[in-house]
Order: structure tokens, then C-alpha cells, then sequence
């Protein structure tokens, strides 16, 4: 796996996944609340990775 | 005087298996807690959750292989470098998958690798979500949720 982007997502998956089936009970729910969480967790990357590259070390 | 009701108290969980009564036993909690420890997801199935025991029996495992085929670390238990023994017990966390990796040498880890970072969130993560699932079980168990 040599593609960054493709780590975070995976990573993002897997974490609001998990989340998402902790918090809460009906499937529905769980697939609504994993959504929001996956966007928010690929988005702040995203936005994250952006603000960095002006920084570099 | 007779009043069990201290000793026997039951509860209906309002979830997924609605007509399920259980036990408030803090030691089947306990077991819950330690059964999900150390296979994940195994302490919802326990206590009845199969649907979302499944989800972590998966999920997780494939989390923590993910990570060693990243080349991710498995940190020793080394007391003078305070943030590798933190590691070291978040990596614990994952329960048998921990131990096979470590029977099978797996987990050297190769730090000059592009992905040896994400390795090690890889395997770090799904240890401290297994802790998370256990506390879970463990209120499950306990009728909390």
C-alpha cells in the first residue's frame, strides 16, 4: 500500500466503523452515524494535509 | 427478610435482542469485559450482541493485520521510554491477534519503510478500540446499554 491517501481512508473506514457500531444500536443509525464520521475524518485530513504543505520542515 | 430482589436483579434491554433478560452479575461482566479482550468482539457475542461482536471480530483483527503488513512495529515493554510502554500496552490490546503475531515474528517492524508510521497507528489504533469495545461489553453485561 504505497498510496497515502488511500492509508488515511482506510484507516478512517475502519475507525468510524467500529464508532459507529459502539455507539449505536440500529443499523440505520450506525450506517448514519459511520458517514458522518468517515466524511469528517477525510476531510479534516484533507484540510489538515493542505494547511501542513505550507509548513514544510 | 426473603426480598432476593438485591441478589437477583433483572433487566430488559431495550436493543436488538429486545426479549433478552440479563443476569446484573458484575463477575459475568468482568468475564465479558476479559473474553472481549482477548478475542475481539467476543464479549458482545457472549452477552448477546452478535451483531456488532461480528463487526469486531472482523474489523478489528484485520485492522491490527493491516498494520503489520504496513511493516508496523509491535513496541516492546520498555520502562526507560515512557511513550514505547505506552505503546507496548496499546498494542496489548488487541488480545490473541497480539500474541499470534508475536509467535509467528511478526511485528519487527522496518523503520525506514514509507509506511512504517501508519503500521504503527494501524496497530496502535485497533488495540485502544479494543479496549473501548471491552468497557462496552463490560456496561452491556451490566445492563447499562
Amino acid at each position: 500500500m504505497h498510496s497515502h491517501l488511500f492509508a488515511m481512508m482506510s484507516f478512517a473506514g475502519f475507525v468510524s466503523l467500529i464508532f459507529a457500531v459502539l455507539m449505536k444500536d440500529q443499523p440505520r443509525e450506525q450506517a448514519k452515524l459511520g458517514g458522518l464520521l468517515f466524511a469528517g475524518f477525510l476531510a479534516a485530513g484533507l484540510v489538515l494535509g493542505w494547511i501542513l504543505f505550507l509548513f514544510p520542515l | 427478610m426473603g426480598n432476593k430482589s438485591g441478589h437477583s436483579r433483572r433487566t430488559h434491554t431495550k436493543t436488538a435482542s429486545r426479549s433478552a433478560t440479563f443476569d446484573l452479575n458484575p463477575g459475568r461482566a468482568v468475564a465479558a469485559a476479559a473474553l472481549g479482550w482477548f478475542v475481539p468482539g467476543a464479549g458482545h457475542i457472549w452477552v448477546g450482541r452478535a451483531q456488532k461482536g461480528v463487526i469486531f471480530l472482523l474489523g478489528l483483527p484485520m485492522m491490527f493485520a493491516i498494520g503489520l503488513a504496513l511493516e508496523g512495529r509491535l513496541f516492546p515493554f520498555d520502562p526507560s521510554q515512557p511513550l514505547v510502554l505506552l505503546a507496548a500496552f496499546a498494542d496489548l490490546g488487541n488480545g490473541l491477534p497480539y500474541f499470534l503475531a508475536h509467535l509467528m515474528g511478526l511485528g519487527e517492524g522496518r523503520v525506514v519503510a514509507d509506511s512504517f508510521e501508519y503500521g504503527n497507528t494501524f496497530t496502535i489504533v485497533s488495540g485502544l478500540l479494543n479496549m473501548l469495545v471491552c468497557l462496552d461489553a463490560h456496561d452491556v453485561a451490566l445492563g447499562r446499554r
